[in-house]
């Protein structure tokens, strides 16, 4: 039975090294993208290291003297830790829950328009805000809601209303504003990769469910809802890996006095405390919290995934 | 065979290129400050050394910039042999370039960043560095130049240079930074500066009033509602703010709250009328200054973005006249050189009448030679130079014949051509590479030791052929009093009361909590009833209390009673 096993897997081993000399030209060509891999993003994690370790500018990050979990110990204490870490959880949860149906029902409207002119016209509209840093959409945002002069304002001031509201600086309107304005920049890029998944759904399953007589919703709830469903699980589950980073540019602009208590999150902490006041061992030690809670929502949720559906990644 | 190693070599080549692309291939720094080769016989007298000195500069790019003029570059080569270079660390803010710079660990000859005084930010990250022995030990270096060695003479540095930047006692006699910019005369001006708020002047005429006579915030009040139902335009035809933000955009302004304000803002620490030190949450007047600007925007006397507009827009409505009170700005503004906008006040101060506070003498920016650069006395030397008549003739003056010729006194005569350049094309003047065309590179190492009157016959570079330029800024002054009010100034030297946070031990969390009240503060500004205002201002007040704010004050009362580490509470 030992050797039998042996055999196999040396069997395997050495198809896939049949397969890999094959195809070698294509591994070739994956090559840039490991080094990229390697030299951006796995070496730098050996900076993690900081967030146990006391850095000091002459002995590097190897060289400094070891602290444990101090940082740890001392971001649990601090009394604004709660408040940031609700805040985060609030704002990503709406990003990630609330947000979710958007694109997709962008993209069912987009897949139903027939007129090609207009579909490519508004779709080029809903495409563009993406390409807007926060700097400017949140520059608009502050022109537009601007107390007594925005555009808001004076409407409302047109109409007989009070139109001096500072919006921006009440944290009553920080949801809204927060959240419109991730919609309204986000919603026609996300929507690209669902138009992607939709057109790649069987037209005959459409021509069956038409000689059935199902109308229109009948068809999106039936068959293109179900067809798209693994791209909607996979795209949520490698969400959830960012549910403790709730957007840094976004947030770090909307930030007034006035809204502070809720627009304070982990991402703008970190540059806060890490950056600015130089402390990198404790920015690094909130970051990393930051990547292992996201990582263990993203196994935990694909092996829930995994056992109530077909889907997973892997 | 060939195309088939063609394929071969061609994968690890781009990947090869695309990981040297994105390597930092300069190498240079300390390698390339070879020393001096030789002897500087037969040399000048200002001889340094044969060898590059390079700097990296943490500060904003609005004063320096990298390009030297070749020509100033050639001559700082035939005085002191020294192949002068800095470069500019650009970031979002100069501290972040900073922490940066310090961690890669990887400095050239010298550094360059700001620090006003040792209460700022900049102060705690190169104290570390010092501490951790990144720099070097000038003690020893500065005795021996010829300007510098004044920093080690009793009484030529302000206290706060001295004690609490440079000789700090825990460094035992050892520096390791220079601070500049400090005046060679106590209490010596170098223009006439009348900052604080601004009435627009046909507005105050409208109204028949003399600005000088408001005093305290309830006249302001006043005005601010007689402006309003003035129903005044600016320049597009649009009803005035009658008090708008401040002229570079929109924060707390001490100045026109004065009577209402507790120390300095961005403080908002003082020593009450019975000595004892206090934070302004811990007295009446946080809750009288938050009701006082509730009242303001209620009714719409105050421009409702004033504690948070961009420069952009608050700079565009002063050049419209769309304030009639600039909340603060200073006479040597361009825009106002025709005196339409005129001082209002001084207001009072919290505890009595305004006062005029000269500093005893201050310092600005600092530099500092990393441990890893060889022959730092070069270094110093050449700072020295920089820092000598001589050496500030060359970059604040430029070079004589192209920029400059000298008077019967030997002192620089600007030429007209230049100066007229200037005005016609600053940034072709400033390729011209001296600070008088406005490229500071020279006051980096040299801006010290300054008494221009002295050294060239005139406080500002031009200003024996200036006729009319500044007549605007030293009108105002007259109209302001400004010489009567210097008579009457109050010289003082010492200590911000935030200049101990780096050596409490609570240091990190309690600047927290001073943040936080001041975001707190303007929180309740906005905040609808003065209940609502109070609970914000007992929860900040909390929290500072708990990140430690009772050991400080009373740490900062210690200090002041120390006459090595005096405490100025007013600004």
């Amino acid at each position: 039975m030992q050797q039998k096993k042996t055999t196999r897997s040396d069997g395997r081993g050495s198809a896939l090294w049949k397969s890999v000399v094959q195809h070698r030209y294509l591994y070739y060509m994956l090559l840039p993208c490991i080094a990229f891999f390697i030299v951006f993003s796995y070496i730098p994690m050996g900076g993690l290291l900081l967030a146990f370790k006391e850095y000091k500018f002459n002995k590097g990050i190897l060289g400094s003297p070891w602290v444990g979990f101090d940082y740890f110990k001392t971001f649990f204490s601090s009394y604004q830790s709660g408040q940031l870490i609700k805040n985060t959880l609030i704002i990503s949860a709406m990003k990630l829950f609330l947000y979710l149906p958007f694109p997709i029902i962008l993209a069912l409207m987009f897949n139903e328009v027939r007129a090609k002119w207009f579909k490519n016209v508004s779709q080029s509209v809903m495409y563009l805000p993406h390409f807007l840093s926060w700097v400017v959409v949140v520059g608009l945002i502050q022109r537009v809601l601007a107390p007594d002069t925005g555009l808001l304002n004076q409407l409302i001031s047109g109409m007989g209303g009070d139109g001096s509201t500072y919006y921006m600086m009440d944290p009553k309107y920080f949801y809204q504003i927060m959240f419109g304005s991730h919609l309204w920049k986000s919603i026609g890029w996300d929507s690209i990769i669902y138009m992607a998944a939709i057109s790649g759904v069987n037209p005959d399953m459409y021509e069956a469910a038409k000689i059935d007589g199902a109308g229109k919703l009948r068809e999106v709830w039936s068959i293109t809802l179900p067809s798209i469903m693994p791209t909607i699980v996979i795209l949520f589950i490698l969400s959830l890996g960012n549910i403790l980073s709730a957007g840094f540019d976004q947030l770090y602009l909307l930030r007034t006095p006035g809204n502070m208590q809720l627009s304070d999150i982990l991402d703008t902490y970190i540059i806060r405390v890490g950056l600015q006041s130089g402390q990198y061992g404790y920015a690094t030690a909130v970051g990393m919290m930051q990547g292992l809670i996201g990582l263990v929502l993203v196994v935990l949720a694909n092996r829930i995934s995994r056992k109530v559906s077909d889907t997973s990644l892997w | 065979m060939s195309k088939r190693w063609a394929k071969f070599m061609a994968i690890p080549v781009m990947a090869s290129m695309l990981i040297a692309g994105c390597t930092n291939g300069d190498k240079d720094s300390n390698a390339s400050a070879t020393a001096s080769a030789g002897s500087s016989a037969g040399k000048p007298a200002t001889w340094v050394a044969d060898r590059k000195i390079k700097g990296l500069v943490f500060m904003g790019t609005d004063d320096y910039t990298e390009d030297m003029n070749p020509e100033i570059k050639a001559k700082i080569k035939e005085l002191t042999g020294v192949d002068f270079e800095i470069q500019i660390m650009k970031a979002d803010h100069s501290i972040d370039g900073l922490i940066a710079g310090l961690a890669a660990n990887d400095l050239p000859d010298f550094i360059a960043f700001y620090l006003n005084n040792s209460g700022r930010p900049e102060m705690p990250v190169v104290l570390k560095a010092a501490r951790e022995g990144m720099f070097t030990d000038l003690t020893p270096l500065l005795k021996d130049t010829k300007i510098y060695s004044k920093y080690e003479q009793e009484g030529f540095l302000p206290l706060d240079t001295q004690y609490g930047v440079m000789f700090r006692p825990e460094f035992n006699g050892s520096t390791y930074f220079v601070h500049m910019n400090v005046n060679r005369q106590g209490g010596y001006d170098t223009r006439k500066y009348v900052g604080g708020p601004y009435i627009r002047k046909d507005i105050a005429d409208s109204l028949n009033l003399d600005p000088s006579t408001i005093k305290t915030t309830d006249q302001l009040y006043e005005l601010a509602k007689k402006i309003k139902d003035g129903h005044f335009k600016d320049t597009n035809g649009k009803e005035i703010s009658p008090i708008g933000p401040n002229y570079w955009g929109g924060q707390e302004i001490g100045r026109l709250f004065a009577d209402l304000e507790w120390g300095d803002v961005g403080q908002f620490i003082k020593q009450d009328k019975d000595g004892k030190v206090l934070h302004e949450a811990e007295t009446p007047y946080a809750m009288k200054k938050v009701e006082y600007v509730q009242k303001l925007l209620k009714e719409k006397l105050l421009q409702p973005e004033f504690f948070t507009m961009d420069e952009s827009r608050s700079t565009e409505g002063a050049l419209n006249g769309s304030w009639g009170i600039i909340a603060d700005m200073h006479n040597y503004l361009e825009f106002n050189q025709d005196m339409h906008y005129v001082p209002l006040g001084p207001l009072n101060a919290v505890d009595g009448p305004y006062q005029m506070q000269v500093a005893f003498k201050s310092g600005y920016s600092a530099w500092a030679i990393p441990s890893s650069t060889k022959k730092p006395e070069e270094v110093v030397k050449f700072a020295d130079f920089l820092a000598s008549r001589e050496g500030k003739l060359l970059w604040r003056y430029g070079l004589e014949g192209r920029d400059y010729t000298l008077d019967k006194d030997g002192n620089p005569l600007v030429k007209q051509e230049v100066l007229d350049l200037k005005a016609k094309d600053p940034n072709e003047a400033k390729k011209l590479g001296f600070g008088g065309v406005g490229n500071y590179w020279g006051e980096l190492l040299g801006g010290t030791d300054i008494d221009y009157m002295a050294d060239f016959g005139e406080m500002e570079y031009g200003d024996k052929l200036k006729k009319d330029e500044d007549q605007g800024a030293l009108k105002i002054a007259n109209y302001w009093h400004w010489d009567d009010k210097r008579k009457a100034a109050r010289i003082v030297d010492g200590y911000t009361p935030n200049s101990f946070l780096g050596e409490f031990d609570r240091g990190t969390d309690l600047k927290a909590a001073f943040d936080n009240y001041k975001d707190s503060l303007v929180q309740a500004y906005y905040s609808k009833t003065s209940e609502a205002a109070q609970k914000i201002l007992d929860n900040a007040l909390k929290q500072m209390k708990a990140a430690g704010l009772d050991d400080y004050l009373k740490l900062v009362a210690d200090k002041n009673n120390d006459p090595k580490t005096k405490v100025i509470f007013d600004q």
